[in-house]
């Protein structure tokens, strides 16, 4: 039964995730294990210091397990049925060496909890790094995501003879599009580290590590349903050794209720039937085995160092060299520093990213800026008909915004390098920049008798369609910098883009305007240049490609 | 390239003539006596009445489409545009001739194009797919990965010695091509002779590495498809190919069997950039005209024009 709903849940949170794309219907609200995470909303809230609609979701998850107990470790957390099937699959009847006396490491989570949540106070986003349902999204996102694309096109290219010949002409054109990341090895390693600790003990990972958990069972002893052993006990212990969380005491009649994850293993395995879990209003906390054992030194330690790690994290240059930096955010990002406070590094916005174009930072923005996303234009452009990072974003770092005010988002702008252009450095007839743009900010006006192409600053919203295709080699020589981006808390794109007298809708006038321009003398240098400028005849006042 | 020489032969065609005069004579049809004596064939109308009225007096579809056969058609819908920026083949032409090929008996028709942005958003915007996923037969796909092209050779090339088409294109009996009439900051006009980039992997070393005008000849030695139809319902006259840009409605079908012819006409139609142009004056189609790809100068073509 457990099984079971463990399994139901995590099969949600995998078809939240693929739904997690283009075309998100506003109603679905795909991050919504992400924002039923309470540590994930504490640590958004209490770092950027307002209060996040999105992360009041938790609230429910809070409210039941005060009702309920820690129920969610056993049978919703997708995390802990990651670790319980990996571990069924790997180490199943595989004798573990076991720790002696745990009492110590079960405290480590709760002091991590405390180095989170005083991290957060003093402004760095830190949870991420080990909360469950976000660190599952990342390795969803950066590693079970694009290895399924992988063997389901490797699937359909050994289908695709059997396909051709039936004349299934979908199935033989079908190919997924392979996103890739820049991080995936790095977050496979973390996610294989969990795994394998559980050599060790059972949900090593649950027991002594997890922030989330550590949270809940502060809350838990409240609820209703407590473990209760009958007299019939015969003191067998094999509940002591079945149980995932060691929640079981030295003494078999009595358990620590904060680590209880109510997965009632302990019930299946009494041959006696002595265990079960009544309904009882009766108000314990459960007496010496579910105190928390925190000495106060242990509790200040970690206090301290969170707000140390808090305030190292944030002493960094790169929040005020931000705009000096090559580092494009996702249109409809809020401001860097709330940006970075806010966002809680899940991967679902480059899940979600249409073109690939979001990738995670390794340190690129520093120590605070790990995993979040950028654009990385050379790879992908920004598709002005997607809108969907803003809508899964479970924290509204980046703001969920509709395709209009999403264009106006302006996350930068191209620049051109002369130098590298074959337009201007070798008098190529080059105009894909020009070709691609979606917003005709690139046009060519007529510079020393041949069409060269310029960026009009006041149209480009830097989606990046020019440097992803500039034909190049290696570095783009039309590239999109941070200049001019717009990030806005709240308030509108649109009117901001107004104020600034920006305007990405179309508008032809500038094509005409080149036509019209005239006073333009090319004939003096026309012979000069005749033999050292072979590729374009000069003809300034026609269009490209007519004689 | 043997197999894509689908040109029509002068003895098929003279068969096809007669056989469709024969018709007409029975059937008393009068389009279809005509239908020989023209190079072109410009209707003027709404998007989908106006390509019916092409096909009909073009002698009708079966005429290019045999029963059994597998047809490609290549309309452009290379950008994530809807219909009215045209930037893209309008989806009731596409639909229009999709129609007649299934009623002519093909036995599948695709519907491709490499398109330059990502594919889910480009058949959406497009409408091209709604359009036509009620017809049975009909798949509406964009390929955008290397192995659904096969690379040729270029015999007649100049500058391209082999270019990876499109397998399907190569695999199949019937290809129309369908392009939208639109500038192009490259090209001047991308019509359909500059829509045969579509059908190629990759066209990036057209802008890059070779005279994009010789290139563009040169694939038309290769790729000749048996009818072109140029969507002129609407035309993108700046700002072309992505838009967005200006965008007139000279309400034409243009329909023909010689490539340069129907585009040296769509180029006739209307001013490019605010200024008339005669298909002589575009540098790829004169190239390709010179290449012997086609007529180029409209005077001396018969060219039917009719109002829908």
């Amino acid at each position: 039964m457990r099984t079971l709903i463990q399994a139901l849940s995590l099969l949600l949170f995998s078809i939240f995730f693929v739904f997690a794309t283009y075309k998100l219907p506003n109603w679905l609200p795909a991050d919504i294990y992400l924002r039923l995470d309470p540590l994930l909303g504490m640590n958004a809230v209490f770092a950027a210091r307002v209060i996040i609609s999105r992360a009041l979701w938790s609230l429910a998850l809070i409210g039941t397990t005060l009702v309920i107990g820690r129920f969610f470790c056993a049978y919703v957390c997708p995390m802990g049925a990651s670790i319980d099937f990996l571990d069924f699959l790997f180490f199943w009847k595989k004798k573990r060496p076991g720790l002696k006396s745990d009492a110590n490491l079960r405290k480590v989570k709760f002091f991590l909890l405390i180095i989170f949540i005083s991290a957060a106070v003093v402004g760095l986003s830190l949870a991420f790094v080990m909360d469950p349902i976000s660190l599952l999204t990342r390795f969803y996102t950066f590693f079970v995501y694009p290895l399924a694309i992988t063997l389901i096109n490797l699937f359909l290219d050994l289908l695709r003879p059997l396909s051709q010949a039936l004349g299934w002409i979908i199935l033989s054109h079908l190919h997924y599009f392979q996103s890739v990341y820049y991080m995936t090895a790095i977050t496979l390693l973390i996610f294989g580290g969990i795994v394998f600790l559980n050599r060790l003990v059972p949900r090593f990972w649950c027991r002594y590590l997890c922030p989330l958990g550590a949270f809940l069972s502060l809350i838990s002893p409240l609820g209703l349903f407590k473990r209760r052993v009958h007299e019939d006990c015969n003191e067998c212990l094999k509940c002591q050794k079945a149980c995932p969380m060691g929640a079981v005491a030295e003494n078999p009649m009595e358990t620590r209720l904060r680590e209880c994850i109510q997965c009632r293993t302990c019930a299946k395995v009494c041959p006696q039937n002595a265990i079960t879990f009544p309904m009882s209003l009766s108000y314990s906390l459960g007496g010496e085995y579910s105190s928390i054992n925190f000495s106060r030194r242990g509790f200040l330690y970690s206090l301290a160092g969170g707000l140390a790690v808090g305030f190292l994290g944030t002493q960094t240059p790169f929040t005020l060299r931000q705009s000096k930096h090559q580092l494009i955010r996702p249109p409809g990002a809020i401001p860097e520093t709330e940006f970075l406070r806010t966002c809680i590094r899940c991967g679902e916005c480059m899940k979600s990213c249409l073109t690939n174009t979001l990738q995670p930072c390794l340190w690129e923005s520093g120590f605070s800026g790990l995993w979040t996303p950028r654009m990385d234009p050379r790879l992908a452009p920004c598709d002005q008909n997607c809108n969907v990072c803003g809508k899964v974003c479970p924290t509204q770092a980046i703001r969920s915004l509709s395709l209009e005010e999403k264009t106006h988002a302006k996350v930068g702008t191209a620049v051109l390098r002369k130098e590298m252009c074959l337009v201007w450095a070798q008098n190529k007839i080059c105009l894909i920049c020009d070709e691609i743009c979606p917003y005709n900010a690139i046009v060519f006006r007529p510079v020393e008798g041949y069409r060269r192409p310029v960026v009009v600053a006041s149209k480009c919203n830097g989606c990046g369609y020019c440097e992803q295709r500039c034909p190049v080699k290696g570095e783009s020589a039309i590239v999109v910098g941070p200049n001019g981006e717009i990030r806005l808390k709240e308030g509108s794109f649109v009117e901001q883009a107004k104020k600034l007298q920006l305007d990405f809708k179309p508008d032809p006038g500038d094509d005409k305007f080149i036509l019209e321009e005239e006073g333009f003398k090319v004939e003096d240098k026309k012979e000069e240049r005749k033999n050292i400028l072979p590729h374009e005849k000069l003809q300034p006042k026609k269009p490209k490609g007519f004689l | 390239m043997g197999e894509c020489n689908r040109r029509i032969t002068r003895r098929q065609f003279l068969k096809t003539a007669a056989a469709g005069v024969a018709l007409g004579l029975a059937g008393r049809t009068p389009f279809l006596e005509a239908k020989e004596d023209y190079d072109l064939v410009a209707i003027s109308g709404e998007p989908a009445a106006a390509t019916r009225k092409t096909l009909e007096v073009m002698g009708g579809i079966s005429r290019f489409v045999k029963k059994g056969q597998r047809v490609v058609l290549k309309p452009n819908m290379s950008f994530s545009r809807t219909p009215d920026f045209s930037a893209t083949t309008h989806p009731l032409v596409v639909v229009t001739v999709a129609q007649a090929c299934i009623e002519a008996g093909a036995q599948q028709v695709l519907i491709l194009d490499h398109t330059l942005q990502r594919a889910e958003p480009c058949l959406e915007r497009t409408g091209i797919r709604d359009a036509c996923k009620s017809i049975s037969g009909v798949y509406v796909l964009a390929l955008q990965e290397r192995k659904f092209f096969r690379e040729v050779k270029v015999p007649q090339g100049k500058v391209l010695e082999r270019v990876e088409v499109m397998k399907e294109i190569l695999d199949s009996q019937v290809l129309i091509n369908i392009p939208v009439a639109k500038s192009h900051s490259a090209t001047g006009v991308s019509l359909g002779m500059k829509g045969l980039m579509g059908m190629i992997w990759d066209r990036e070393s057209f802008h890059s590495q070779y005279n994009i005008n010789q290139a563009i000849a040169d694939l038309g030695t290769v790729i000749k498809p048996q009818l072109t139809i140029l969507d002129a319902t609407r035309a993108l006259v700046s700002g072309g190919p992505g838009g967005p840009g200006e965008v007139k409605k000279p309400n034409l079908i243009i329909a023909g069997i010689d490539p340069v012819a129907v585009d040296s006409y769509g180029v006739s139609i209307v001013p490019w950039y605010g200024q008339n142009f005669k298909g002589r004056q575009v540098e790829h189609l004169l190239v390709a005209h010179q290449q012997g790809l086609g007529k180029i100068d409209i005077d001396q073509l018969k060219i039917l024009k009719e109002k829908v």
